[in-house]
């Protein structure tokens, strides 16, 4: 173990390039990174040392991303400038900086003063105007009673409390709306709550819950949490290509950013 | 199987930037769609570092290197980093990449009919110029098939038009392409370096890329046909259309009639330059998602001298040449620096061979100290051990993994695996006295001349071994066998020698299942039905091509998975072919018999592996021509690449002390100036020691080391494709029946012995 001289809270965006990454993918893509820019990182103890990085949240894999947050802990202190040019020799395909910022070392992890998140993304199955229908009995309810399923356990709980925000938009133009313009698409928008004690809203679940509002059936993105608990049955047998019904799809499903508790009254 | 079009077949539109064709990438939104409903789409999506992305608008002729297995199989091949690196290194080429898709992306593709794409601009694989393909094994040919077909192109080449592009094919397979011989429009024997640039370039000088024509279309400037044949004119590219195969009224294959004159009736593997001081793999491709071999990988050596008789690559990839420690010691921190990698792994076919291997790893141990080293090979004797010892670190030892082949001494004897009883005892014991708690062994069933007891002799070993480790570890130690079929391949000794029929492998099994139970002693076997289709596959003949495609389009795919190999499947292919599979791989061919694979051969004469069957047969062994006598294999005369070792003369390879401490440049390093240099021979060797009073050896011809000079006739990088179970699992090219548990087994069979 080194000890933390500095701390910098990295502000990046991801971009396709790395979109499917898993979160574990990531980290070690985020270490290469530091080696090839000779970067001073600082490592944590025990048997095998890592680099100390600490990231605010998870990036589930297949979703963009345009304000994340990550705290890199240094064992020299390094000016912005120097930190912002190592970085950028190594830096990952598909991940972009944004921003810099020199922490105290001491300070509570990040994740610990996450509060929310916005997301945003196209919905393919449904026209703007049904979207809004449901948009606006989700928003109604007083209460969502949901199932999460976590590998095989399925858990009931209340999704409405972490919903802050939900709206209907128009079609994202990044999302092929030239391509195929003849597709029943919606823009979708939410602000989801992020919490020690209720937990954290997923993106996947709103939707989810919209399908179920909507009588539709979702297709599964591979960053859902149906898909990750697949993912990490990892390494077996190829599954065989599931039949495509219809219903709800996500395309292009971004995080627009992360909000920490003194950035976001709630 | 019907044509798959492109979902959007609006016109190519010439790229602003330049003049060359540069249709447009497939539409994203239908890439999307087909990637969010795949398991892993990590491998389809590109962007990894390293990658190359270039203009097409500036770029005339295209490569697109194919892989006839899944990413994380392909992206551990060194002979495509290599490749790779190469052809984007010239500012007028372009290669990009493309995986086999697991079967639930060719569900999606089939039926979004999109069409097969790279992985770099994402473009339709059929807009490409060329498809660099891989052959590594026999298992993957129903691959290449299906992605040929999910290319859009027709699978056959008499079937393609100049719209298609050339499908041309490297690899360990490639000494016998037959069986797939109507897929492809070319091969290339032996290593690929230096020929896919010569190939890039003739295709480019006769016009193969596609210009804009006077009516607006983009047209080839030459032929199909024409373009095979300016193919054929270069060494060591064999055009299989332009040959014809005559059969006996026995069935017995009788002759390959070149149908032009251009066909050459003898085609010899290239062999690559400067191996020694040239390092083509530096900037390696560095995947996003992991895989099999997730590190960093630099050749140190190419080809393999022990003669073992089962092994392809140790007769396909001679002579043996090594990398001069101070380039090898370059380049791998320019690697690691390139990578961001913290583990490199020094591969050959036999690293603890390597001369300079623990220069090396001592030198980079100490220039890089967190940065760990791994040694992928398999080699019994006590230096492996004291080896992996000095380089593992304590803490992460989880396996030692040796390769003796075979139960008793006699056997081991005929594969020429020269290595005793007491010596694997001594070994095993060793490795448990370093900490060591597991170790593991591979074997193979079916050998030539195997009796009963020298299957049953697999597991007086194991568990002699296993009893020196309970004094060591106690209940805790462990001793894992691993067995594989034999199988004949083509260009080795045993390529007359039939296999055994599936229920001799069985009682074999079986009889040494009941020997091997117990506590600390596991054995583990891979399925026998797949080595006979392997076996068909690589001795068979171009009566073989329906049966391929029958199988393919019987659902035949990822054979060498068990999870997706169906015997039954193939079965029917041959049978409706009226052929049989055990007729290919279970005879034993007389040795005066004509070989449908006669014609191809990467340097090693016919009657070297003759004479060595005979010698095996009378259970003879051969030394290791690496320090001892010449057994004249024939690759000097028919390459014209002079061999370095043993007694055809003096080694010449220096180390310059100086230049292995110093700082890296980027792996070219060693041709520079030299100053003083000091003689590494063989172990023993009394120069050895002397350092810098013998230099004057190398710097007499002048200012270039006497080494250098020498190596421009042939050094060579990886050849273009290596195949993935040679290449991988360094010697252990019988074991790669990666299905078996998938890809954890495969990690573990060559990752084992040094990263636990």
């Amino acid at each position: 173990m080194s000890e933390s001289k500095q701390r910098w809270r990295i502000v990046f965006a991801r971009d396709d390039d790395a979109r499917f990454l898993s979160h574990l993918d990531a980290v070690h893509l985020w270490e290469r990174a530091f080696r090839r820019g000779e970067l001073p990182v600082a490592t944590s103890g025990g048997f095998s040392p890592r680099p100390r990085l600490v990231f605010a949240a998870p990036l589930p894999l297949g979703m963009l991303a345009e304000h994340e947050l990550a705290d890199l802990f240094l064992s020299e202190r390094l000016t912005r400038l120097d930190l912002r040019v190592r970085l950028a020799e190594g830096m990952p395909r598909g991940y972009r900086l944004i921003d810099l910022h020199d922490e105290w070392v001491g300070s509570p992890a990040v994740a610990t003063q996450l509060v929310a998140a916005d997301y945003r993304m196209t919905l393919l199955g449904v026209a703007r105007e049904r979207l809004e229908g449901a948009v606006r009995s989700l928003l109604a309810a007083t209460e969502l009673r949901r199932e999460k399923r976590r590998e095989k356990k399925v858990t009931a709980y209340d999704l409405r409390p972490l919903l802050l925000d939900l709206q209907a938009r128009p079609r994202d133009a990044a999302a092929g709306a030239t391509e195929s313009p003849d597709l029943a698409a919606a823009g979708l928008w939410m602000r989801l709550r992020n919490s020690q004690d209720l937990g954290s809203g997923r993106a996947d679940e709103v939707v989810e819950a919209i399908a179920a509002e909507l009588g539709l059936s979702t297709s599964n993105p591979p960053w859902s949490a149906e898909a990750e608990a697949e993912d990490a049955a990892e390494p077996g047998p190829p599954v065989e290509p599931s039949s495509v019904q219809p219903g709800l799809e996500i395309v292009r499903p971004v995080r627009e950013r992360l909000w920490l508790s003194d950035e976001l009254a709630l | 199987m019907t044509t798959i079009l492109p979902a959007d077949p609006s016109p190519p539109s010439l790229d602003r930037s330049g003049p060359c064709y540069a249709p447009p990438p497939l539409p994203s939104l239908a890439v999307e769609r087909a990637l969010g409903r795949v398991r892993k789409p990590g491998r389809y999506a590109g962007g990894e570092w390293n990658s190359v992305q270039k203009d097409w608008g500036l770029v005339a002729l295209k490569w697109c290197f194919v892989y006839p297995d899944l990413y994380e199989i392909g992206m551990s091949n060194l002979g495509l980093r290599i490749l790779y690196e190469v052809l984007n290194d010239r500012p007028d080429r372009l290669a990009e990449r493309c995986f086999a898709p697991d079967v639930d992306l060719q569900g999606q593709l089939r039926s979004a009919r999109l069409p097969l794409w790279s992985l770099e601009t994402r473009r339709d694989v059929r807009a490409f110029d060329v498809l660099g393909v891989s052959l590594g094994y026999e298992l993957t040919y129903t691959n290449l098939l299906d992605m040929l077909d999910l290319a859009g192109m027709p699978v056959t080449t008499a079937d393609r038009t100049e719209a298609d592009p050339l499908v041309i094919a490297g690899g360990s397979s490639v000494l016998n392409p037959e069986p797939i011989a109507d897929c492809l429009d070319a091969v290339l024997l032996g290593e690929g370096e230096e020929a896919v640039i010569e190939i890039s370039d003739t295709l480019e000088q006769i016009g193969w890329h596609r210009r804009l024509g006077p009516t607006g279309e983009w047209l080839r400037g030459v032929s199909r046909a024409d373009a095979l044949l300016a193919l054929a004119r270069i060494p060591g590219v064999y055009v299989p259309s332009l040959y014809r195969p005559q059969y006996n009224p026995d069935g017995t294959f009788a002759r390959l009639e070149p149908l032009v004159s251009e066909a050459p009736p003898q085609i010899t593997g290239r062999i690559a330059a400067d191996f020694e001081t040239t390092v083509h793999a530096i900037r390696q491709l560095v995947p996003n998602i992991a895989i099999v071999f997730d590190r960093a990988q630099l050749e140190v050596m190419r080809g393999c001298t022990r003669g073992c008789r089962f092994c392809q690559a140790g007769m396909h990839y001679r002579p043996l040449r090594e990398r001069a420690p101070d380039v090898a010691i370059a380049a791998a921190q320019s690697i690691l620096n390139a990578t961001g990698y913290e583990e490199i792994g020094l591969t050959s076919l036999s690293t603890a061979d390597y001369t300079y291997v623990n220069e090396v790893a001592t030198a980079l141990h100490r220039l890089r100290p967190q940065a760990s080293v791994s040694l992928p090979s398999t080699r019994v004797d006590a230096f492996t051990v004291d080896l992996v010892d000095a380089i593992v670190p304590s803490g992460r030892r989880g396996g030692f993994t040796f390769a003796p082949e075979a139960g008793s001494q006699r056997l081991r004897d005929v594969i020429n695996k020269g290595v005793s009883d007491e010596e694997i005892a001594r070994c095993a014991e060793l490795a448990f006295r370093r900490g060591w708690s597991a170790l593991k062994f591979y074997f193979m069933i079916g050998l030539p001349t195997e009796t009963m007891d020298d299957v049953l002799a697999i597991g007086d070993i194991c568990r002699r071994v296993l009893e020196v480790g309970r004094r060591y570890h106690g209940s805790k130690a462990q001793v894992k066998a691993n067995v594989s079929t034999f199988v004949p391949k083509v260009a080795t000794p045993f390529m007359w020698s039939g296999q055994d029929t599936t229920a001799e492998i069985e009682a074999k099994v079986s009889a040494l299942r009941q020997t091997m139970h117990g506590r600390g002693l596991d054995l583990r076997w891979t399925e026998p039905r797949s080595s006979i289709i392997e076996a068909a596959l690589g001795r068979g003949d171009r009566r073989l091509n329906p049966v391929v495609r029958r199988a393919w389009r019987k659902g035949a795919r990822f054979d060498a998975w068990d999870e997706h190999f169906s015997f039954q499947l193939w079965l029917e292919a041959f049978e409706e072919e009226g052929l049989d599979p055990a007729w290919y791989a279970q005879r034993d061919i007389p040795l005066d018999e004509a070989l449908p694979w006669d014609h191809l051969s990467c340097g090693v004469t016919r009657e070297f592996l003759a004479r060595d069957y005979g010698l095996a047969l009378s259970g003879k062994t051969v030394a290791d021509c690496h320090w001892g006598p010449c057994f004249n294999c024939g690759v000097p005369t028919a390459t014209g690449f002079e061999c370095r070792t043993g007694e055809q003369g003096p080694r010449r390879l220096l180390v310059r002390p100086e230049a292995a401490e110093a700082e890296p440049g980027d792996g070219v390093a060693a041709e520079e100036s030299s100053s003083r240099w000091r003689y590494v021979g063989p172990p023993g060797d009394p120069r050895r020691q002397g350092s810098v009073g013998r230099a004057a050896a190398g710097t007499a011809t002048g200012g270039v080391p006497d080494d250098a000079a020498v190596a421009d006739s042939g050094d060579n990088a990886e050849d273009t494709a290596m195949a993935w179970p040679s290449n991988l699992l360094g010697t252990k090219v019988q074991s790669k029946n990666a299905g078996l548990s998938g890809l954890a087994s495969l990690v573990d069979a060559a990752g084992g012995e040094s990263t636990g």
